[in-house]
């Protein structure tokens, strides 16, 4: 076994455009790494949409794969961080696995820090920023690769973290081009074509998922089957973050929505919330001042209003809440989502401080429970929730419920959907 | 759990930095210097002239009298060196140094200021300390050279994981001697994953590996990649330690394995790291554990004396620590010290009398009116049977129609017996041996003895047993236990909030809201608060169980503990020794304790107002009245109008609520499938323990055990590695998580292709973020 003798941090640095200027901006060869965390789970396609557009080829975009133990154990050993935000420690796995792991290597490794989200309640809330730890984040790993040695340099990648504010799109063109023109050698306009290309790709993807969404509520109608909707940040869609908890459930038959891919189509929202806008407590479906009056972060304000809509659509006799541990956005939520969601006697069951490792004999007892509930309940919460609402559901005609007599006792419904809390 | 480690820096002033000391005159004489390490197990103390050459040491245990041994060192100090006082200077260090070194005028020195100044001095070409105490651990990293040099501390002491106590708790348990442990090794075994993160979970690890056929050799080598795991994963931050390298700390120097655990680990992130190693040595000779490290501790206490002022720490002789452990430690005691568990007779009288007898519930038919139960009346044969009991039984009695609970746990099986007036008729139990399947038909041989010839309604199971023996007993209801606790904790009490169950070794809290159970807390993670925890101590102190509430409640004062980690409660006992607690008040301090434990630190619920008003304990632990007690005094602290209750089968309340779902389910229509006892009689297995059996699910490669039942309709396996004819069926034991229930690849398949379908029948919007977001090509 041999270990090089010389240190290989005296060797020559690669100099910092990864991109030759002279090869008239053939891309073709550079090759992408992106570490797969945060709110990167909301805004994927940006950045596909994004660097296909200025010629970085398809197969030459390197996604890490999903958080897990293994990946932190042999990629991010040591350079961990000071932070209790699992989803953030776990980021140094993604970075150790961008840089070290890859057959084929990767010449950028880039990380943006996501200053604030598009979202659907966009013009309706105070603001959408993210969380400024999540925000930070890269600056934060990025440490535990550049305090011995430089790593990225030694591998002869060029790390760059632009920050970006995706949720003011008339922002995007500037900040890309600040932040990238040295790494990509990239030009004004074609920055601006690919700031468009990417939102397209986005938006062509969101559409897509609040269109499953919307198939899954109709076939909920149709059928009269419930189904569970998961309120959590985006990154509990990654399995080691989220451990799949809501896959368990799905397995006993339960279709799954995600408050971030709720479908916000006017016909449902409107049939959802007529009541509340006929009493002047919101303006819009989207409105969630009634409940959340400092609407900054958009994680959480779309968690609140994932929360009213849980408690008001009649299919959705579940909410399953996913927290990583001591997250402090998550803090204030508790107890209103909960209070929100029972309020009209549909069920709501908490998993919190989930950390890197998956509780597993806790996990199964409660999916166990949680389905014998569904189970004992849901036709009863469904017949409730409908009742409350205006018979032209724009899902279709709805079928008629089993005779009450097959259906058992449900819990007491505490309060009417028209008059949740505040 | 958040980590607990706490960064000092800079370490200690530059020498050059040091102000001269105003001018005293210097003690004239001899100018010994001495360097005392007082540990939280044992003392050292190193003596040396004034040019720092070393004259004597010795390391000896101190059994929890610190200040004692201190004592003993001085004046075995005084008569064998001629320790001089207003002559010499004394210097100590260690956890019990701020309490006695200004007693006899010695003066405080950091630990890990004194370890690197020691490690500076004997090994300037050292980079990288790690030292492992019994109860904590630090990393040194030293960085550039000469003046220019720095020290970067990381150490954590406020968890078990990685300390040496993490490894010799579990040895204990295993029954391996400290000799024995030390020459146990590390290369060369196979590693299973033992939790790195709490002492007290590791021995429960260890409990499995061991029950599962593990060798002790492999399970002690597991601890030690345990150990060096958690310290690199937590106390590195960052930074590569980098060659040399220096073991120290009693673990370190006295389990061989752990050295070999080091070396393999560090010599590996040497390689990944590419830290230069010259090309003709082994990398592991550059990991160094010193012979005489022990003393490292106090030897770095005379050489940050001898560059002090020379009249800083002259020794003022033993005269103020003698009177201290005559008479100032039981001042000091009463002064720290709270009142005991109850405030006056009255108090405590009025509790008693309302608690001593378990609470007979509110709701429907309380099962105690009419049929007796909770009164022994002599008849019948005597059954070990905790409170039910069962009136009137004969061989020839006959109960009549009824549904049976069983609650097959970890440690016991229980079964009850109820009418279809929610009757509760009998009770029994078997101690589980490992094998369900005995265990089962130990069970039902009693639930027979008991039933003669009534007719069985239905049958429901709960436990972990639950999904093993249903189909071989015919069960009607599998239950999951939230569902059973909360079904008995209902049926007692009907407007109950909130279930607490503290078991022997976990904790388990359900929230109830609308008759459901809400939120549910496991605590998986670390161990304080449970049972477990205070059977040992009271074992320690050897009182039985059934004693430890009168002991707790005769204390009329008691030391007040921390709450958190299970194993440094252990330590903070030890303190409370030391103080001159007794046995009894530190049992009242910890029954104190334990609510906090079971609700802020496991539980994680910190506004109880939340949860609600009424409170149903249960699990053995609450079989301790001073217990009850305490939590009957937080909770109505956080909540005043709150209602607590002591769930009346506490014990049975797994069966009973398995029970009560079988009679929903008979109420139904339902019909039972229950073989019959005749059938579970006959049962034949055989059980396999082979390499065929061995789960390869994750590395840690349980040795399961195939227990095959043959059984009217079994369906075989015949594609499995260990071919079961039609007719068999087969149970899985011995795996530490519920993968292993899966025998191989070929039964994931079977299985994964029925859940595909499921899943594809109901999709998660999740599923496409994951396949379809992350594309490269147009989504």
């Amino acid at each position: 076994m041999r270990f090089p003798t010389l240190p290989i941090w005296s060797a020559k640095k690669r100099s910092v455009a990864s991109v030759p200027k002279d090869k008239n901006k053939d891309r073709s060869q550079v090759r992408v790494g992106i570490p797969k965390v945060l709110n990167i789970w909301t805004t994927h396609q940006f950045w596909v949409g994004f660097l296909k557009s200025i010629g970085i080829e398809s197969e030459n975009i390197v996604f890490s794969s999903d958080t897990s133990e293994e990946q932190g154990r042999e990629f991010g050993k040591g350079r961990g961080t000071v932070d209790c935000c699992y989803p953030v420690k776990a980021i140094s796995g993604h970075y150790g696995e961008l840089v070290f792991g890859q057959k084929k290597k990767i010449n950028i490794l880039l990380s943006p820090m996501i200053h604030s989200l598009p979202s659907v309640l966009h013009g309706h809330v105070v603001d959408t920023v993210t969380c400024t730890r999540v925000m930070a984040g890269p600056e934060n790993i990025k440490a535990g690769f550049l305090k011995e040695r430089d790593v990225f340099g030694e591998a002869g990648i060029t790390y760059a973290s632009p920050f970006v504010s995706l949720g003011d799109r008339h922002m995007v063109t500037e900040q890309l081009h600040t932040s990238l023109k040295d790494v990509f050698n990239l030009e004004l306009e074609e920055t601006e074509r690919a700031v468009k290309a990417g939102f397209e790709a986005l938006d062509s993807f969101t559409e897509k998922a609040r269109k499953q969404s919307r198939d899954i509520l109709t076939w909920c109608a149709k059928n009269q089957k419930p189904c569970i909707l998961v309120l959590a940040r985006p990154y509990h869609m990654d399995t080691g973050i989220g451990h799949e908890i809501e896959g368990d459930l799905q397995a006993h038959g339960y279709p799954i929505l995600w408050l971030q891919y709720l479908p916000g189509d006017e016909d449902l929202m409107n049939w959802l919330f007529e009541a509340d806008m006929q009493m002047g407590r919101i303006k819009s479906p989207f409105d969630i001042s009634d409940v959340w009056m400092s609407s900054y972060s958009s994680n959480t304000n779309e968690i609140m209003w994932g929360a009213k809509v849980a408690a008001r659509c009649p299919w959705i006799t579940c909410v399953v809440r996913l927290s990583s541990y001591e997250c402090g956005m998550d803090q204030p939520t508790y107890t209103p989502t909960q209070k929100i969601v029972e309020a009209t006697g549909t069920l709501f069951f908490k998993f919190g401080d989930l950390d890197s490792t998956k509780p597993a004999g806790g996990i199964k007892i409660r999916i166990e429970t949680i389905v014998h509930y569904l189970a004992k309940y849901s036709q009863k919460i469904m017949q409730q929730k409908l009742e409350w609402l205006s018979p032209n559901c724009p899902l279709g005609p709805l079928p008629a419920f089993a005779p009450p007599d097959a259906v058992q006792e449900g819990p007491a419904v505490a309060q009417q959907v028209h008059s949740s809390p505040s | 759990m958040a980590e607990g480690f706490i960064q000092i820096q800079p370490l200690e002033q530059d020498p050059s930095l040091i102000k001269p000391a105003p001018q005293r005159a210097a003690p004239t004489g001899t100018g010994k210097i001495c360097g005392l390490d007082v540990g939280s197990t044992t003392c050292k103390y190193s003596i040396a002239t004034a040019s720092g050459e070393i004259l004597g040491q010795a390391y000896e245990r101190h059994n929890t009298k610190q200040a004692e041994k201190v004592l003993d060192f001085l004046n075995r100090m005084e008569k064998d060196h001629g320790f001089t006082p207003e002559k010499d200077r004394v210097f100590f260090t260690g956890s019990g140094a701020g309490l006695i070194a200004p007693l006899v005028g010695g003066k405080v020195v950091q630990e890990v200021v004194a370890v690197a100044a020691a490690v500076e001095k004997l090994h300037p070409n050292v980079r990288f300390v790690s030292e492992i105490g019994g109860e904590d651990m630090k990393t040194i990293f030293f960085n550039g050279d000469g003046p220019s040099k720095s020290k970067q501390v990381l150490m954590q002491s406020a968890c078990s994981g990685g300390t040496g106590t993490f490894i010799e708790k579990t040895a204990r348990k295993l029954e391996i001697s400290t000799e024995q442990l030390s020459q146990m090794g590390y290369t060369g075994y196979t590693l299973h994953k033992i939790s790195s993160k709490c002492g007290i979970f590791a021995e429960a690890d260890s409990n499995t590996l061991l029950k599962a056929g593990v060798s002790v050799e492999e399970i002690i080598a597991s601890l030690f990649e345990a150990v060096v795991y958690q310290n690199l994963a937590t106390l590195t931050k960052g930074n590569t330690p980098l060659p040399e390298i220096l073991l120290l700390g009693g673990p370190n120097l006295f389990f061989k394995g752990l050295q070999e655990a080091w070396r393999y680990h560090l010599s590996k992130v040497w390689k990944e790291r590419k830290v230069a190693i010259p090309d003709d040595r082994d990398p592991a000779s550059f990991i160094h554990v010193p012979d005489n490290a022990l003393y490292y501790a106090a030897q770095g206490c005379i050489e940050v004396g001898l560059r002090d002022s020379p009249t800083v720490g002259t020794y003022l002789g033993t005269k103020k620590l003698s009177w201290w452990i005559e008479e100032g430690q039981h001042e000091e005691k009463k002064k720290l010290g709270s009142a005991g568990l109850w405030k006056d007779h009255e108090e405590l009288q009025s509790f008693l009398s309302r608690y001593s007898t378990p609470s007979k519930g509110t709701g429907a038919p309380a099962p105690a009116k009419s049929n007796g139960n909770g009164h022994s009346n002599g008849h019948g044969k005597p059954r070990r049977v905790p409170r039910v009991q069962l009136p009137m039984l004969g061989k020839t009695s006959k109960l009549g129609p009824v549904v049976v609970g069983c609650d097959f746990g970890s440690t016991t099986a229980k079964a009850v017996l109820m009418s279809p007036d929610k009757d509760l008729l009998f009770s029994c139990y078997a101690l589980s041996r490992g094998n369900p399947i005995d265990d089962a038909k130990s069970l039902f041989r009693q639930v027979r003895e008991a039933v003669g010839d009534g007719q069985i309604l239905g049958l429901a199971i709960t436990g972990y047993g639950k999904d093993l023996l249903k189909d071989i007993l015919g069960a009607d209801c599998p239950v999951v236990e939230t569902i059973a606790h909360a079904s008995a904790g209902l049926h007692y009490f009907p407007d109950a909030d909130c279930i607490c169950d503290v078991g022997g070794v976990d904790v388990k809290i359900m929230i109830l809201n609308n008759g459901a159970v809400t939120d549910f807390r496991l605590n998986s993670q670390c161990s304080s608060g449970n049972g477990a925890f205070l059977q040992g101590v009271a074992e320690r102190f050897n009182i039985p169980m059934s004693e430890m509430a009168d002991g707790a409640f005769r204390a009329q004062s008691m030391p007040q503990l921390s709450m958190g980690c299970g194993v440094f409660l252990q330590s903070d006992i030890v303190n409370q020794q030391r103080k001159g607690w007794h046995a009894e008040e530190i049992l009242a301090g910890l029954c104190a304790i334990l609510p906090l434990n079971v609700w802020i630190y496991a539980g994680g619920l910190n506004n109880l107002q939340q949860v609600g008003k009424k409170y149903i304990l249960q699990g053995g632990t609450h079989k301790n009245l001073a217990v009850v007690k305490t939590q009957v005094d937080f909770i109505l602290k956080k909540v005043p109008d709150a209602e607590v209750v002591v769930h009346p089968y506490s014990g049975e309340a797994g069966a009973i609520g398995a029970a009560l779902v079988a009679l929903d389910w008979w109420e139904a229509g339902g019909e039972s499938k229950f073989r019959g006892f005749d059938a579970i009689e006959r049962l034949t297995y055989k059980t396999a323990t082979s390499v065929d059996t061995v789960c390869h699910w994750c590395p840690v490669t349980c040795q399961r055990s195939f227990i095959d039942v043959e059984l009217d309709g079994g369906k075989g396996r015949e594609w499995s590695k260990v071919p079961l004819e039609k007719g068999w069926e087969r149970v899985i034991v011995n795996n530490s998580c519920p993968k292993g229930l899966v025998e191989d690849l070929n039964e994931m398949k079977v299985i994964k292709t029925g859940m595909e379908k499921t899943k594809n029948a109901f999709p998660n919007v999740a599923d496409l973020v994951r396949k379809e977001a992350f594309r490269r090509v147009g989504a």
